[in-house]
């Protein structure tokens, strides 16, 4: 066990409730703490008497929600400058085209929701850089936010469950989510890929039919004047 | 970007995403296969699921052992400041190493288990040494 994870478990067992607060309300802002299984130990702790499990998901969803909150805060108020840079001055077009700003800009609007819920529980890592994107994207924020909550309570309960039934095994239970949850981020990826590569095919095979049209259509073109003469019509024919 | 080069290119990074997620499938399933050893360890009560995140009522709890005896057995006297360490904090307050303290519960606990498991016939009683001031059942 790392010794950051053991002195987050010691504060936790020595400062209780606030505690637990203050360290997921900071790994929720961004900063990389192991909250997954600080949360499955302090389930553990629970099966024994020592927290409500309930209290503890309580302020474990309010701690998530409210460091998402200041993360999206701090996004809409100092990110959306460096994007308009991006956008409008000469050496930020170098870096990325307006363009592609525009395509991203369109494309996590309309799919923002998705990356929001999932990136609470599924790519909890990728969590404190969707709330900043969020908010330099100008994502609606009752929108965040109805996507934050239930995703945050998924996101705590799943380890609280798991380390209140499993008790002194927590650990390996946390391997095992861990394991899993790279396995369904590569199971994603595949099957984005696989549409993708399709895609691809299909606009190849179009493109090599349109070619063998465009050649069949200028064999008819050219055929009239290529081809013979019937020997019974007794003249050239015309195009 | 041609549509040929972009098909050809989909398709490694489909092939490694693939391999990765395969690689990820067969840790998955290592790590169940660990975790149901160590669920079993557990129930079991073998002492050697301890770890240094366990705090000294935890231990009590989990392992069956009165708390008093843990205490006495590692001459803890302030119990109150002790209760919600850990033991790697336990360690780190009284300047030795994190593992020897977790032997020492180890030991700790085997010797209470055989002084307290239920006797047949004319078996002896207590093969191991009980600890200073241990609490008599």
């Amino acid at each position: 066990m790392s010794i950051f994870l053991s002195t987050l478990l010691n504060s936790l067992q020595s400062y209780g409730y606030p505690a637990l607060w203050l360290s997921i309300f900071v790994a929720a802002v961004g900063l990389p703490l192991p909250i997954g299984l600080v949360l499955l130990a302090a389930g553990a702790f629970a099966a024994l008497g020592d927290f409500n499990v309930i209290v503890l998901a309580l302020i474990a969803t309010s701690a998530s929600v409210a460091g998402d909150c200041l993360g999206y805060l701090i996004g809409r108020l100092l990110g959306s400058k460096p994007l308009e840079w991006l956008e409008q001055s000469r050496s930020g077009k170098r870096f990325i085209s307006p363009r592609t700003v525009a395509r991203s800009r369109l494309y996590f609007k309309r799919r923002g929701g998705w990356a929001i819920f999932l990136s609470r529980f599924l790519f909890s890592a990728l969590g404190g850089i969707i709330n900043l994107l969020s908010g330099i994207e100008l994502f609606p924020f009752r929108y965040f936010l109805f996507c934050d909550i239930p995703g945050e309570a998924v996101g705590v309960v799943i380890p609280l469950a798991l380390g209140f039934a499993f008790g002194a095994s927590w650990e390996a239970v946390g391997d095992v989510l861990g394991a899993f949850s790279l396995f369904v981020v590569g199971l994603l990826l595949v099957i984005v890929l696989l549409i993708r590569l399709i895609r691809y095919m299909c606009s190849v095979q179009r493109v090599k039919t349109g070619h063998q049209l465009t050649e069949v259509q200028n064999v008819t073109d050219v055929a009239p004047i290529i081809d013979p003469p019937a020997p019974s019509s007794g003249h050239l024919p015309l195009s | 970007m041609s549509a040929r080069i972009k098909l050809i290119g989909t398709g490694i990074l489909l092939c490694l995403a693939l391999g990765a997620t395969i690689f990820c499938a067969l840790q998955t399933v290592q790590a169940i296969q660990r975790f149901e050893e160590s669920r079993n360890l557990a129930t079991s009560g073998d002492v050697s699921t301890i770890g240094d995140w366990m705090t000294l009522p935890y231990i009590a709890r989990v392992y069956h052992v009165p708390e008093n005896y843990l205490d006495q057995w590692l001459h803890i006297r302030d119990r109150q400041s002790t209760r919600h360490t850990t033991l790697r904090a336990l360690a780190d307050q009284y300047n030795r190493p994190v593992d020897s303290l977790i032997h020492d519960i180890q030991r700790a606990i085997v010797t209470y288990r055989k002084q307290h498991t239920p006797h047949t016939g004319n078996t002896q009683h207590d093969k191991g040494q009980p600890p200073t001031g241990r609490k008599k059942p």
